[in-house]
């Protein structure tokens, strides 16, 4: 009995310190040993840090079935589970972690703004401080090389391309009428206030398949999940004033702002030269609900509503008392987005945006009354088989109907369309290591217009070069269905299109960016009519077609000088097209050869101030000089505009804004209007189109109250 | 039989004086920790959570560590992968033990590494999801010393880059002290600590606000 007692006992010590040995060896891919990975049996507190040669042995008294798992930053964290005793001796490869800041983003053609992307060409804030950019976020990423400065246009052209050829997108559904009607001449505004948004994406060619219509590129905002608290905004500005008002609950949040512009007092004291009989006036709203589910499920509503009118008479050759101009527009747009997360590592985005647009318009003698219903559905899923391999794959739905009534003294006609448009994408997203990576994918749209059915493959390869350095690859191609001032005169079109090629590098240090990123546009099937205007009458075909290739350099620096900020931006744009009523193939008076930007802050602390400024220059554009004869032969003057902004900190609560457009007032010239007939010299005289106004002034004061003391409206300007 | 009897009641003994391994973990952490071997401190409270699976310590403590030796990095590479892990030390903390102001106060710290490094890139969006962090804090453990010293330092901060007297939060400084020494430290290895970091502070208040 004492022995086998004893012989129990001893046994079960022996079991209870029985101990047995875990060694091996820690590598990367390449083999080279990983030093300082931390290896240990999961659910014991056996383990060990591997030494210089990525070694690794310790004991435990553990047996069985365990799991061994091995760590270290910047390598994705193995995992194996397995009796104790293959545990000796074993090899242990760790994948590198792809989702770090140092490995390769499939970027060609793209730039990010806001905190949510690896290397942000822009800043939050620079959305809203950049000089010039008054609080439109589309002035900021004017400032981005790719970007063509139109000055009495205001909307985005992108590498050859006319502004309708970009398109915007919020949450990923389609904004039908980004940009709030504007006249002739007088630069166009973006609807949305930039503070709505927490990152901005601008791609200026070969991007992913899930967007589409759009020739030239696409702008993709990401608005705010999660307002940060409960305050109320006050604005009073040089040129109206605003509201606005965020609450929180537990589970959602609701964000108004209303806004009123009324630029008469503006105008009185500085009078531009045109013969304002009601100044722009516009009223809008806007508000956005978010509600968050228990399963992580968001749902976001926007709405927003505005009214603008305005009415003019502007300079014209060919009128003595000028030609009057009247608007009155009215907008109103949802868009309703959700997301969750689902079981095994799915994802699921859907949404609804719906505009209706109503503009009446008084040109000359004729009246006309353009609506505009669209709406734009989409449901996309998403599967994410590991960091290295992910699934997009979606179907979406967009439909607009447009109807015109003209009436002027002697004719009135109606005109109306449905232009929808079915469309699918799948892409890939494929890293086979942290250095090469791609994304492959392909899109099917069919018109029901044009009653044709169309494919574009993409494809985005990227590798790491160095420590700090990457190339990029990009082809795909693009359709897009021609524009309703066709559309409603004609369906027997097929969709425009373009394929791009785009070679991008890409150095990235401390603080320092430097991007160079060449690329080839080759339009085809562009829309070609034989009459001076867009005319019910006119012939129309596709046998329209064009190029446009390039340079654009970006270099961004926020180290070298204490509390300064700086970037660069150099685009060299070569091209040509024969489209619309062209008789050969001629570059178009939007693009310029040569476009420049230089946009610089400062900090400086003692004057609690931030300082900016910023220089953009345009090389001449084109024009056609019937004196001459030949077709959009000349060159204007080249366009330079210096402009300045300060804003002043009050108090963490009040912020104080000044900002001066063209501060030298250099006297730009936005083209040339020739006389329909010649004078008795036989010449045709010529008006210079100069801008409204040289310069612009813009003083604000912006007044926050919550409960915190140190929100501000910073993020407003 | 006696023999026996007495191995069994030594074995018992020492198993009973001996520490646990939770304990001889943590004190083993810790000296890392003093001895600024961060990896190892981190890599062994590591260990310790993945066997401790319902106590938020180590976790915290692994989090915490990474995000303290993150600042005054250069390589934003670094200091991302570096607060990525911390992120997820802290959202190991949090699933065991919801609602601690502890860990909610850390998650500030992690927004604060990252404001320090660039305040133009992060600044915008994390001062105000910080904010935030204090108030619900604050809520939840209103006496709770630390929530309170780090409010009131993330306020002083404020106050000075705005170049406002620092003189109104000192007061609330001069509270944290307070509630420090009358904390009540029950639970072994709890983050008990600030109370110097507190009195640093208001040292230097006494020198800024008094009259010379």
């Amino acid at each position: 009995m004492k022995t086998l007692l004893f012989l129990l006992l001893t046994l079960f010590c022996y079991s209870l310190f029985a101990q047995s040995t875990i060694s091996g060896k820690v590598i990367d891919q390449q083999g080279t040993p990983i030093m300082g990975a931390n290896v240990y049996l999961s659910g014991t507190y056996d383990g060990t840090a591997t030494n210089e040669n990525g070694l690794f042995t310790f004991e435990t008294t553990t047996t069985g079935t365990q799991t061994l798992i091995a760590s270290s930053i910047s390598f994705e964290t193995y995992s194996n589970t397995d009796d104790i005793a293959n545990f000796s001796s074993i090899t242990i490869k760790l994948k590198d972690d792809v989702n770090t800041l140092d490995a390769v983003t499939v970027n060609a053609g793209t730039f990010n703004a806001g905190d949510n992307a690896k290397v942000t060409a822009l800043k939050p804030l620079d959305i809203v401080t950049t000089a010039g950019a008054l609080g439109d976020f589309v002035g900021a990423l004017q400032t981005l090389p790719g970007t063509s400065n139109v000055a009495e246009d205001g909307r985005l052209f992108v590498r050859g391309g006319d502004a309708e050829e970009t398109q915007i997108f919020v949450d990923g559904m389609r904004v039908f009428t980004p940009y709030s009607p504007s006249a002739n001449n007088i630069p166009a505004r973006g609807r949305l206030s930039p503070f709505l948004f927490k990152g901005i994406t601008f791609s200026t060619g070969g991007y992913s398949a899930e967007y589409g219509q759009a020739l030239s590129s696409v702008l993709l905002l990401n608005s705010i999940n999660e307002p940060q608290e409960e305050k109320t905004e006050i604005s009073i500005m040089t040129v109206g004033f605003g509201l606005g008002n965020t609450k929180k609950w537990k589970k959602s949040s609701l964000s108004i702002n209303t806004s009123y512009i009324n630029l008469a007092p503006y105008q009185k004291l500085y009078p531009d030269n045109n013969e304002w009989h009601k100044p722009i006036e516009s009223v809008g709203g806007e508000a956005v609900y978010r509600y968050k589910f228990n399963n992580d499920g968001l749902l976001k509503v926007y709405g927003a509503y505005s009214s603008a009118n305005f009415d003019l008479t502007q300079e014209d050759i060919n009128e003595v008392d000028g030609i009057r101009f009247g608007l009155k527009n009215r907008n109103l747009y949802i868009n309703t987005s959700y997301q969750d997360f689902l079981e095994k590592d799915w994802s699921i985005a859907t949404g609804v945006s719906f505009a209706n647009d109503r503009s009446e318009i008084k040109y000359s003698d004729a009246d006309i009354t353009d609506v505009e219903n669209s709406a734009h559905l989409k449901i996309a899923f998403k599967k994410f088989f590991s960091s290295r391999y992910k699934l997009n794959f979606g179907a979406e739905y967009f439909a607009t109907n447009f109807t015109e009534n003209y009436l002027d003294t002697n004719f009135e006609n109606d005109f109306e369309l449905d232009n929808n448009i079915l469309s699918s994408f799948i892409e890939t997203d494929v890293f086979f290591s942290k250095k090469f990576a791609t994304k492959i994918g392909i899109r099917g749209e069919y018109s029901e217009l044009l009653q044709e059915f169309t494919i574009s493959p993409r494809l985005s390869l990227a590798y790491k070069a160095g420590t700090n350095s990457q190339f990029s690859l990009a082809y795909g191609e693009f359709f897009q269905n021609p524009k309703n001032d066709y559309l409603k005169y004609s369906s027997d079109f097929i969709a425009e299109n373009t394929t791009h090629y785009i070679a991008n590098y890409q150095y990235v240090k401390n603080k320092q960016i430097f991007r160079a990123e060449a690329y080839y546009k080759n339009y085809g099937d562009l829309v070609k009519y034989d009459t001076p205007f867009a005319l019910p009458t006119s012939t129309y075909n596709n046998e329209g077609s064009g190029y446009a290739k390039g340079l654009d350099i970006f270099w961004r620096d926020n180290k070298s000088i204490k509390n300064t900020e700086y970037w660069m931006s150099y685009s060299y744009l070569d091209t040509e097209r024969d489209y619309q009523n062209y008789p050969t193939s001629a570059t178009p008076d939007f693009a310029s050869k040569h476009n420049a930007s230089l946009v610089v802050k400062r900090w400086v602390e003692d004057w609690k101030s931030q300082v900016g400024f910023s220089y953009n220059y345009a090389s001449g554009r084109t024009y056609t000089d019937p004196n001459k004869g030949g077709f959009l032969t000349e060159q204007a003057k080249s366009f330079n505009s210096l402009n300045v902004n300060y804003a002043y900190l009050i108090s963490p609560q009040k912020i104080l804004y000044l900002s001066v457009s063209n501060v030298l007032g250099t006297k730009n010239v936005n083209g040339y209007q020739y006389a329909d007939q010649t004078n008795m010299d036989g010449i045709f005289d010529r008006r210079t189109i100069t801008p409204a106004a040289d310069r612009f002034f813009f003083i604000g004061f912006f007044w926050t109250i919550s409960d915190n003391k140190n929100d501000n409206q910073l993020d407003n300007l | 039989m006696k023999s026996v009897l007495l191995i069994a009641t030594f074995i018992f003994t020492l198993s009973i004086s001996a520490q646990t391994p939770y304990e001889k973990g943590m004190n083993d952490a810790f000296a890392l920790w003093e001895q600024q071997k961060n990896t190892e401190a981190v890599q062994l409270f590591e260990r310790i959570a993945s066997a401790e699976t319902d106590n938020w310590l180590p976790a915290y403590y692994a989090g915490l560590i990474e995000i303290v030796s993150s600042f005054g990095l250069k390589d934003e590479a670094l200091l991302t992968s570096k607060l990525t892990r911390a992120k997820g030390f802290l959202d190991n903390a949090s699933a065991i033990s919801k609602d601690n102001p502890e860990i909610m106060i850390s998650y500030a710290l992690l927004n604060t590494a990252y404001i320090a490094f660039d305040g133009a890139k992060y600044g915008m969006t994390l001062s105000g999801e910080n904010i935030a962090i204090y108030q619900k804090a604050q809520a939840i453990a209103p006496n709770n010393p630390r929530v309170l010293l780090g409010k009131t330092e993330w306020d002083m901060g404020t106050a000075k880059f705005f170049g406002k007297s620092i003189a109104p939060y000192c007061e609330d400084i001069e509270r944290a002290i307070i509630l420090f020494n009358e904390e009540e430290q029950t639970i072994p290895y709890y983050p008990y600590s600030g109370l110097e970091r507190a009195n640093e502070i208001s040292s230097n208040c006494k020198k800024e606000t008094s009259p010379n």
